[in-house]
């Protein structure tokens, strides 16, 4: 497929994925905060957290002397000076979606503009009218809608492989974000099962629990469960299959950068446990691995989107003979 | 229950549904019956529906002069428009007709110039054209056709005579609200349709499909196609769009193509492939920085090259511009005759010469009676209506005209047909005209999908979307 579709897609499915992630963000801080446990410190860690990670790609980011619902939604939700807000994401994802226009179906792209003209014609004042989690869940429920129209109705190639390789670039990337927020492993457990929520773990981890659970078991759920479909270990492996199935190249060999990047991120999770990542030490693995994404990121954009000059050499008008 | 009784607002308007103030004519009676059982609420409701799902669908146009990303839909008309089969009939073989023979001109111009040497038609007024393309005499395009995708705009007068308002052979837009609006009055009024017998539209990205294929040239046995788009600024990128997915192929942009030793590529995450055909919604002048405006950002260094080289088909040829400039318009029924040995179907408005003095004389004193138009101008953009216009407007025009004869034209004014259309909650009649449009591969192909556009201001003649027109689903009635 064209390079630029391809960047699109990419592109598409990351921005739909930010955007339910920091809706989902947003909601568990806004509904956690009403009831917190004692110590006005807590929530304030909490809406520190959440800006934390609705403003990750805003250059501009200024610190906040008390972060709290107000701003914190303001800057993430609605403020389209911040790329990362949902408001944001959003615009990058139907921009994105415009240029691939032609090779969307009518209920993908309808799914996707819908969601853009909800959020943009909402302003704090409105949603926190009604309260801001019935709008933060439509955004998270209709982000999820687009990933799911998109599986059922695009065929599986090159486009639906960029989407894929977008949507689990960054949601991996997110669940690792969101684990260095953590500050010790000695956090109350609320914290812990704010972090569950948020991460979408929360039902799912107590499920796969056999016993009372730890902030150690958290953390390893997070990173290694290979059925949940948000741990870092099934993301990277999606990202090394959506590769694989692009270049067609064999599982367990490589064809380019990516794919040997992806290889080796795939196998420090499928060869590590989380004693290994106490070892090195949690934060330290976590820089590792988010350090090692943004390269991958580069890679796939070297191989698949690159800045091909408009020309290939110097052309001069055409001697062509016309008879 | 919704009357269609009003008479026309001018006397002496042809009204395409009325035969007389109280009755429909045959073809319109079943739809009179079925609006007449209908409540204002219900059509009301049905538009309101149609009007969001048209922003859902994004089937909007940019408003260049507002506010950067402004996005509008053309007002839609819920009450279509019926042609019966043998009146359409005759409108599409006129069409094709006046298509043959313009692309024979083009054949002609470009190559041996018989009809230049035989004085029908005067040399300096094609080569002083501003669209004619020197670069392109003596290229062999393939299957000699130009002309593959056109727009016939066509009136009807006061006696209900269909004329020819003017020619479309660059890349007429407009199709994509004729699927649109089929679509969208299906599901929002289904029993409008009730007892008519309807010829779908929606085959029509099929056949120009089946046209740009039979255009590849001739060494491409499984040819590449692809709609090149200015982009996503452009006004008519929905409907670019809407073609390249229902004929799935890529809708590709200037940057995403590369010229190699004369051959054109799309930049894929495999590499690069060749392209063989190109639909492309770009004007000449865009095309190649090499050969057309340096400055162009939204073209293919080389492609002229590649196209001169007979690699790759243009759909529309470059050069084809010409052949609708408004100061050749008055001699295509004589280039019908000429190349056809036919007479024309379908008549021409009257059209005066400008560059003539007394001719000129005579237009620039009485100018409140005449329509005139830029010769290279589209869009209903340049253009004075003498009835609607005030003194300074035609003070104006009459020193445009003087200063610069060869690009203008003037035409007695025609008065549009009209046509019940619903403004606020009521119906009333509004102007309209009709672009059919012909594909030209191996045949020539008028597919049953025609644009009725209307102007919706009251008394206004000037149907273009820019100018504040709308559109109807028109029918085409099956034999």
């Amino acid at each position: 497929m064209l390079s630029r579709f391809a960047e699109s897609f990419y592109w598409l499915s990351r921005n739909v994925e930010r955007a339910e992630t920091i809706a989902r963000v947003l909601d568990v801080t806004c509904t956690r905060t009403i009831d917190m446990y004692a110590g006005g410190s807590w929530a304030e860690r909490s809406w520190r957290t959440a800006l934390a990670l609705g403003t990750l790609s805003d250059p501009q980011t200024t610190f906040v002397e008390e972060p709290a619902q107000t701003t914190v939604l303001q800057r993430c939700a609605f403020d389209t000076a911040n790329p990362s807000s949902i408001a944001s994401s959003l615009s990058i994802a139907r921009a994105n979606a415009i240029g691939v226009r032609a090779e969307l179906s009518t209920e993908a792209w309808e799914h996707i503009n819908e969601l853009y003209l909800d959020v943009h014609a909402q302003t704090l004042a409105t949603v926190t009218r009604d309260g801001p989690s019935r709008f933060l869940r439509r955004v998270r429920d209709r982000a999820q809608a687009i990933a799911g129209v998109s599986d059922a109705t695009l065929l599986h190639v090159d486009g639906w492989n960029f989407l894929q390789l977008g949507r689990y670039f960054e949601r991996g990337y997110l669940a690792a974000r969101m684990l260095a927020t953590m500050e010790s492993m000695d956090d109350p457990w609320p914290e812990w099962q704010r972090l569950l929520e948020m991460c979408c773990a929360s039902v799912p981890f107590a499920r796969a629990s056999t016993h009372q659970p730890s902030p150690r078991d958290a953390v390893a759920f997070i990173l290694f469960d290979p059925t949940f479909p948000r741990s870092l270990h099934f993301c990277v492996n999606e990202i090394e299959a959506a590769l694989h199935r692009i270049s067609g190249t064999p599982f367990r060999s490589y064809g380019n950068d990516a794919e040997k990047q992806a290889g080796r991120l795939c196998a420090a999770f499928n060869f590590t446990d989380i004693s290994d990542v106490f070892a090195e030490g949690l934060p330290v693995f976590l820089r590792r691995i988010v350090a090692a994404l943004e390269e991958l990121t580069f890679a796939i954009q070297t191989i698949y989107f690159p800045r091909i000059p408009t020309a290939i050499a110097p052309m001069m008008r055409s001697d062509v003979l016309i008879s | 229950m919704i009357d269609v009784v009003q008479p026309p607002e001018v006397a002496g308007v042809y009204d395409e549904f009325l035969l007389d103030p109280l009755t429909p004519r045959p073809e319109y009676a079943r739809l009179a019956r079925t609006l007449a059982a209908l409540e204002h609420t219900e059509l009301a409701s049905g538009v309101h529906a149609i009007n969001a799902a048209l922003i859902r669908r994004g089937v909007t146009f940019t408003v260049y002069s507002e506010a950067a990303g402004t996005e509008r839909i053309l007002p839609f008309d819920p009450i279509p428009r019926i042609f019966t089969y043998e009146r359409w009939k005759h409108l599409a073989d006129g069409v094709a007709q006046r298509v043959r023979a313009l692309n024979a001109f083009l054949c002609d111009i470009y190559g041996a110039g018989r009809i230049l040497r035989d004085g029908r038609i005067p040399r300096e007024v094609v080569q002083s054209s501003s669209l004619y393309v020197p670069e392109m005499m003596g290229v062999r395009v393939a299957n000699d056709i130009y002309i593959h995708v056109s727009g016939i705009d066509l009136i009807w007068d006061s006696n209900g005579a269909p004329y020819v308002l003017e020619d479309n052979v660059r890349s007429p837009s407009g199709i994509s609200y004729v699927l649109e609006n089929r679509d969208v009055l299906k599901r929002a009024f289904p029993r409008f349709f009730d007892g008519y017998h309807i010829q779908p539209v929606d085959d029509y990205p099929l056949r120009l499909l089946r046209t740009l294929r039979e255009s590849a040239p001739q060494r491409a046995v499984n040819p590449t196609v692809i709609v090149l788009t200015p982009g996503v600024y452009n006004s008519a990128y929905y409907e670019h769009a809407m073609l390249a997915r229902q004929m799935g192929v890529p809708l590709a942009e200037g940057r995403d193509l590369i010229v190699s030793d004369n051959v054109v590529f799309l930049k894929t995450t495999r590499g690069l492939e060749r392209v063989d055909v190109i639909y492309r919604r770009i004007d000449d002048d865009f095309l190649d920085p090499l050969y057309f405006r340096a400055d162009s950002s939204i073209g293919v260094v080389g492609l002229m090259n590649a196209y001169r080289a007979g690699n790759v088909t243009l759909a529309n040829a470059i050069g084809t511009g010409v052949a609708d400039d408004k100061a050749l318009y008055r001699f295509v029924p004589d280039m019908i005759r000429f190349y056809l040995s036919e007479e024309p179907i379908l008549h021409n408005v009257e059209t005066l010469d400008c560059t003539q003095p007394k001719v000129r004389r005579h237009v620039i004193d009485h100018l409140e009676r005449f329509v005139v138009k830029r010769t290279n101008g589209s869009g209903g953009y340049g253009m004075l209506i003498g009835p609607a216009s005030t003194q300074s407007e035609r003070n104006d025009f009459s020193r445009m005209i003087e200063a610069d004869p060869r690009s203008y034209i003037a035409q007695p004014v025609v008065q549009l047909s009209s046509h019940p259309t619903l403004i606020g909650d009521a119906l009333v009649p509004r102007r309209i005209d009709l672009r059919p449009f012909a594909l030209y591969g191996k045949r020539i192909d008028v597919p049953p999908a025609a644009l009725t556009r209307v102007a919706l201001r009251e008394g206004s003649l000037v149907v273009n979307s820019s100018q504040g027109g709308g559109s109807k689903d028109t029918w085409i009635l099956a034999s």
